[in-house]
């Protein structure tokens, strides 16, 4: 009975002993296994992450490279703009001179602004008494004498003119009041200077013409001077009355 | 005869749901304790088909081999020599002998039972 009972003992031992061993390989080979699996499992996701990292660079590269082209042929649009404003503006800053100088000119014309320029300078005065002649109206400057000079003047290109230093334009008128002139309701005595601003070079050969103003004045008794200036200064026009 | 086999089965299901992990360095080491395990026990197989099976002598041949192994392939990895090649390939040639053997007594034994029934009808 005994020996059987230690025998069974000695069984059930062994198969503790077995069971034990059987434990630590099936731990192992399942813990290897899923080890393995896994590792296998994280390699293939990591791969695939990357892949599809990859994917999505390349796709943003080639949207970034279809941006660029975009903006480079926005940026050519825009240089072609750019050039056609400056091409425009370079054509009005030419235009833009040439309004300048019709501006000046105007206002040459106009007189509101005090200016200068080349010129000429006429003076006319009283002839030296004559007792042989009666009437001194013969031999005495009239408005009319005066606004002959200016008229012609104005025909040959002046652009401003000054009477005894007053500025004269479109407007004025010049009247008369006995031995003196009235200019813009100012009255001037003689001797009578008149300076414009123009070309010389066709101002005084206008008052030379024969049979024109010099003329006229010289058989009127009227001593003429001429003269050619480097520059003539004209005031600005005074419109007190 | 039912204990073993439920050894077993705890050991797979602790193996699968424990959560622990070791770095991949250490797998050579785990691949060739398996190796060791495998030997052993066929190893024990052979040695019980041949009637010269001993407790003692598998069950510390078990441990000791996996233990040999592991430090082999250890040694081999620090030495910068694949020693573990070594272990695989002496487990390898007597895994392959121990279930050559096997194979044979099996063999031997369903002959001899069948000439004995054959015999015997």
């Amino acid at each position: 009975m005994s020996k059987k009972l230690k025998k069974t003992r000695e069984k059930r031992g062994k198969q503790l002993v077995l069971s034990i061993v059987f434990l630590v390989l099936g731990f192992m080979l399942a813990f290897s296994y899923r080890t393995v699996g896994s590792k296998q499992q994280m390699l293939n996701l990591e791969q695939t992450n990357l892949f599809q990292q990859e994917e999505q660079y390349r796709a943003d590269l080639i949207e970034q490279q279809e941006r660029n082209k975009e903006l480079t042929n926005e940026l050519l649009e825009k240089q072609k703009k750019v050039h056609s404003f400056e091409q425009d503006f370079s054509d009005k800053e030419k235009n833009h001179a040439v309004l300048v100088e019709k501006a000046r000119d105007l206002r040459l014309l106009l007189g509101d602004i005090p200016s200068k320029g080349a010129g000429i300078k006429v003076t006319l005065e009283d002839a030296d008494y004559d007792p042989s002649i009666q009437n001194p109206n013969d031999y005495i400057v009239h408005e009319s004498h005066v606004l002959r000079v200016i008229n012609e003047l104005k025909i040959a290109g002046a652009q401003g003119m000054t009477i005894n230093g007053q500025r004269i334009n479109s407007n004025s008128y010049i009247k008369c009041t006995g031995p003196v002139i009235m200019v813009d309701g100012r009255t001037f005595p003689a001797p009578f200077i008149i300076e414009a601003v123009g070309d010389p070079k066709v101002l005084l050969p206008a008052l030379h013409l024969k049979g024109s103003v010099i003329d006229g004045l010289l058989r009127d008794n009227i001593v003429v001077t001429l003269e050619e200036m480097k520059e003539v200064q004209l005031p600005a026009i005074r419109d007190e009355v | 005869m039912w204990l073993p086999l439920l050894g077993l089965l705890l050991g797979v299901s602790l193996g699968l749901l424990s959560d622990i992990q070791i770095p991949q360095v250490y797998n050579n080491y785990l691949t060739i304790a398996i190796l060791a395990a495998f030997d052993t026990l066929f190893g024990g197989i052979r040695a019980y088909l041949q009637q010269v099976y001993d407790d003692r002598i598998f069950v510390s041949g078990f441990f000791f081999n996996i233990l040999l192994a592991a430090a082999l392939a250890f040694i081999g990895v620090h030495l910068g020599v694949d020693l573990y090649l070594a272990a695989v390939f002496a487990f390898g040639v007597r895994l392959f002998q121990n279930i050559a053997v096997i194979r044979r007594i099996l063999l031997a034994k369903w002959t001899g039972r069948n000439k004995n029934s054959d015999t015997n009808t």
